[in-house]
């Protein structure tokens, strides 16, 4: 891994941390990068903001409705098919 | 916990909303989360010998129900393109000059507060999400949303770990220019 990496090279590995740990190199390269370079460095910033707003998105869910009482019903219904066969 | 005190109608009443609210975040269609939590249950329901106790039951019908919906994303995108596509790789290599420098400055994002604002944004992080190509809207709601490891997703979508990376990173960049080219910055945080 070379020390000096583009924006380019760096949001890959931005986007990469944030899914697993970089190995040692790539972990130094994009930290260096990311002292020096605003743009990344904020740009990264929003990938966990984006993040954030997915998960409190997500959790927001919990007052869309539930199932109709139709679709429960026939769920119900098959349920009750299979444990009668 | 023995065989008897698994009910699955009580399975249904208990967690049926929760897994529908799940699958629908997700399939964002109503019929298709209905079904994915029909074929969740029945599925608990033939493996539930194998159903040790020592997960809570969301826990487990959760597990099945995340099968499930990879298995639905999966029919309606027949093959993850290999990210290899030039729309994605043209897209990309947009942002950036040659020699690998960000085009355009990082704008600061606004901080939302108002309820107003939060449910702008919302419709905002959809709409935008619903842009993304099939492949990478798949592996990337599967990662946000759903909160698989990508390893996970890899092993699902039968996809290298390196495609999976370069599918994020692409789904990131595109949904970070989307929320900004829709108004989602202004002077303030971030």
């Amino acid at each position: 891994m070379k020390w000096r990496i583009t924006c380019k090279e760096t949001t890959a590995l931005a986007s990469r941390a944030m899914d697993e740990r970089l190995p040692f190199g790539e972990r130094v390269a994009m930290r260096m990068h990311l002292a020096i370079c605003t743009n990344c460095a904020r740009f990264t910033r929003q990938l966990h903001e984006m993040r954030r707003l997915f998960k409190v998105e997500t959790e927001a869910n919990d007052a869309v409705p539930g199932l109709t009482p139709e679709a429960r019903q026939r769920i119900a219904n098959e349920l009750q098919n299979k444990l009668d066969t | 916990m023995s065989l008897n005190t698994l009910d699955p109608q009580r399975w249904l009443a208990d967690h049926g909303d929760y897994l529908f609210r799940v699958a629908r975040r997700q399939l964002h269609s109503d019929a298709l989360a209905e079904d994915a939590v029909q074929e969740t249950l029945l599925a608990a329901l033939s493996a539930q010998a194998r159903y040790a106790g020592d997960a809570s039951p969301r826990t487990w019908l959760c597990a099945i129900l995340k099968h499930k919906i990879v298995d639905a994303i999966r029919r309606q995108v027949r093959e993850v393109e290999i990210p290899r596509d030039a729309d994605g790789e043209e897209a990309v290599d947009s942002l950036f000059k040659q020699d690998g420098h960000w085009a355009e400055p990082m704008r600061p994002w606004g901080n939302p507060h108002t309820e107003a604002e939060l449910s702008q944004l919302r419709r905002m992080l959809d709409e935008c999400a619903d842009r993304l190509k099939p492949a990478m809207a798949q592996v990337f709601s599967l990662r946000e949303v759903a909160g698989m490891e990508t390893e996970e997703i890899c092993k699902e979508l039968g996809i290298t770990p390196t495609n999976c990376w370069v599918l994020l990173h692409r789904a990131r960049l595109f949904m970070r220019q989307c929320l900004e080219l829709n108004g989602f910055s202004k002077a303030g945080a971030a």
